[in-house]
């Protein structure tokens, strides 16, 4: 959910805005603002399972500094997608494990 | 190797203070930070800080970031955001990774001012998304306008669990319970105050059965707990929630120091492993220094002191200055510090349950375990007074280092004193004139103007007030007390703004005389 209008911050620089996927769908976000809120405004809340026990995972510090974040950007795993900025045509896709191996849910491409 | 003659790691309040420092005595300095943007824990801070007017008190902390920045680089300063420090070795080597390249720096003096990060709590389900670090929370919505969720229960009430609560509510979220472990609230109780009016309930010696939910969180089950930090069986409360954040204490990062070989202390007054420093903020490593909360958990406006003294130090130490000059200027920065670190939050308190303030006044209990002071112990401060006509009520009730009040009268109806943590008192002398200047300054919230009898029946409350929708004059609704309970109906008869205010509305309300000693907060409603 955005924020529209904050009581000391008034209204905030946004980008913008652009088309990206996730897990194939066609979604928008902000250019520039970091891909997790661009997901997070548009309702994801898992970004990947981990490899042993399938448990979720999404943002947790939104610093860069725990990895729960991790997805596959473009390609490349790992990307820690709470400071990588959204770009137009980002194919963005939910992690499993830790590489970029599609699984059963994940269908990439 | 490029050559500096200080490399600071940090661009926090500490680091870019005494970049500050040591580039106006003619060195050539470099700071490095890992983020984005540079003000370290600042540039997320939407509040006006405590402190004093040379410690930037009651400006926002976003504000004090962008105004060390610019003074920094007015004075030459070379800032590298996106800057990761990876390695520093006891020669004074640092290895710094910025974007996907490596680069080797050397300083003929170096400062860690690395600050602190957030510590973890587990309990079942605590890696579902949905639960947050407070940081996180306020990354997301100070920086990048996304609201972390809708309902949230923040788990911690020191600082930074209660000011996280309240940007929370701000940014229109619902904040559905304020929970910690410990049976005190560990924060400043005008910080729980300002949460509590608004109606959030505080769970002391409370703490997270488990996060519910399968993909993400759906709800969260508190419980109880005893002397020994286990769960009362039976006491359960189950919330429904979409988030959970977690502001359970911060650690210094003195990871670095560490791997240069500094000797580390294990402090508990310090709050965690830190390295030994001596008054110039050096570590055991000669040129070495470390300074703001990476060498204990602190403040701001400590941090900024101590960010000060170690550039002054380092300048000294290169030959920039004389060591005469040097201890002069020191001199004067300690003893700053020291009124700082006065007080119930003094480092040198923690832990310890204080039931006096130092004017002898006994504290509140209630303040300390559901985040409000009541209607009978409020009166007790020598900030609460009776009069004729408006006049300034200060519920601010505990021994703090800030006075932004007593310079914000120009009527001189609030006196501090020279000593920074001394309670506010009225002077009963001074007339005030309702100009609400001492509302808006005040960093806690706690100033209200009460006029108890304006000779109809009726009372006016001018209140703090930074929430949107702003209420309109006319509006009807509801006055909540202190403890955030609906207590009569109310008419908001004023609303002021203005620039000097900074973003802090002054709303006065209109309600029967008889909770005029009551009626806190208003809320539109039928
Ligand atoms: C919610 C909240 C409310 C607060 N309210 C107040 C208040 O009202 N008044 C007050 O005085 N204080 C307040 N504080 C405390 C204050 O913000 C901190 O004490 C202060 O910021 C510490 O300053 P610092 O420079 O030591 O560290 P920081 O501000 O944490 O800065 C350290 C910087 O170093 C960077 N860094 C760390 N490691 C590396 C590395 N290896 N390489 C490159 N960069 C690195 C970090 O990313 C960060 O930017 C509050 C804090 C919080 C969290
Ligand atoms: S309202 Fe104005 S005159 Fe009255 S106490 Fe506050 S600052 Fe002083
Ligand atoms: S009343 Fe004065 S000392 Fe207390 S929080 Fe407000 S400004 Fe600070
Ligand atoms: S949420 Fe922690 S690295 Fe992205």
């Amino acid at each position: 959910m955005r924020i529209q209008e904050h009581p000391i911050l008034g209204t905030y620089d946004r980008g913008e805005i652009v088309s990206f996927t996730f897990d194939g769908k066609v979604l928008e976000g902000f250019e520039g603002e970091p891909i997790a809120m661009a997901l997070k405004n548009a309702g994801v809340m898992v970004h990947r399972y981990t490899k042993k026990e399938h448990k979720p995972r999404g943002i947790f510090c939104a610093i860069g500094r725990c990895t729960d974040c991790v997805m596959i950007v473009n390609g490349k795993p790992n990307v820690r997608t709470c400071i990588t900025p959204l770009e137009a045509g980002m194919e963005i896709c939910t992690q499993y494990g830790v590489s970029a191996e599609p699984s059963n849910g994940g269908e990439k491409k | 190797m490029k050559r500096y003659d200080m490399i600071i790691v940090g661009a926090g309040p500490a680091g870019l203070s005494a970049a500050i420092e040591s580039a106006k005595r003619g060195m050539h300095v470099i700071v490095y930070d890992e983020n984005a943007k540079p003000g370290g824990q600042l540039f997320k801070q939407i509040h006006k800080f405590f402190g004093s007017k040379e410690h930037k008190a009651k400006i926002r902390g976003f504000r004090i970031g962008d105004e060390l920045l610019a003074e920094a680089s007015a004075l030459g300063v070379e800032v590298v955001l996106n800057a990761i420090v990876i390695g520093l070795f006891s020669e004074k080597e640092v290895t710094v990774k910025i974007d996907e390249h490596v680069e080797h720096v050397k300083g003929d003096t170096v400062l860690i001012a690395t600050g602190a990060s957030e510590n973890m709590v587990t309990f079942p389900g605590w890696t579902l998304p949905g639960v947050i670090g407070a940081g996180a929370a306020q990354t997301m919505m100070n920086l990048h306008g996304t609201l972390p969720g809708k309902r949230v229960l923040m788990l911690g009430s020191g600082n930074v669990g209660l000011v996280v609560s309240f940007q929370l509510m701000q940014a229109g979220c619902e904040v559905v319970a304020l929970a910690d472990a410990a049976p005190r609230i560990g924060g400043y109780g005008v910080h729980a105050s300002k949460v509590s009016r608004c109606g959030v309930p505080f769970y002391l010696s409370h703490t997270i059965v488990s996060a519910d939910g399968d993909d993400h969180v759906t709800g969260v089950t508190i419980a109880e707990v005893d002397k020994n930090w286990q769960i009362i069986k039976g006491t359960e409360k189950h919330f429904d929630v979409d988030t959970i954040c977690l502001a359970v204490g911060l650690s210094p990062m003195s990871k670095l120091c560490d791997m240069a070989g500094c000797q580390m202390e294990d402090n508990p007054s310090k709050a965690d492993f830190v390295p030994t420093v001596n008054k110039y903020g050096e570590t055991s490593i000669s040129g070495i220094y470390a300074a703001g909360d990476v060498s204990g958990i602190e403040e701001a406006s400590s941090a900024m002191i101590e960010g000060r003294i170690a550039g002054i130090a380092a300048a000294a130490k290169l030959g920039f200055i004389t060591e005469e000059e040097c201890n002069i200027e020191i001199e004067k920065q300690e003893s700053a510090l020291e009124g700082l670190r006065q007080g119930m939050f003094a480092p040198g308190m923690r832990g310890k349950i204080i039931t006096e303030t130092d004017e002898g006044v006994e504290v509140s209990q209630n303040l300390l375990k559901k985040g409000f002071v009541t209607e009978e112990e409020i009166e007790r401060f020598p900030g609460v007074t009776h009069s004729e006509g408006i006049h300034p009520v200060i519920e601010c009730t505990q021994n703090i280092p800030c006075n932004p009040c007593q310079d914000a009268c120009s009527k001189h109806c609030i006196k501090i004193g020279s000593n920074i943590t001394a309670l506010p008192a009225v002077n009963p002398e001074a007339k005030c004139t309702g100009c609400g200047m001492c509302v808006a300054s005040c960093s806690g919230q706690a100033i209200f103007l009460v006029n108890e009898d304006c000779g109809d029946g009726t009372a006016e409350i001018t209140l703090p007030y930074e929430f949107l929708a702003l209420p309109q004059k006319g509006d009807k609704g509801i006055a909540l007390n202190r403890n955030g309970q609906k207590i009569c109906e109310a008419e908001v008869v004023n609303v002021r703004t203005a620039k000097a205010f900074d973003h802090t509305n002054l709303l006065t309300m209109k309600v029967p005389k008889e909770f005029a000693l009551n009626a806190r907060f208003f809320k539109k409603e039928a």
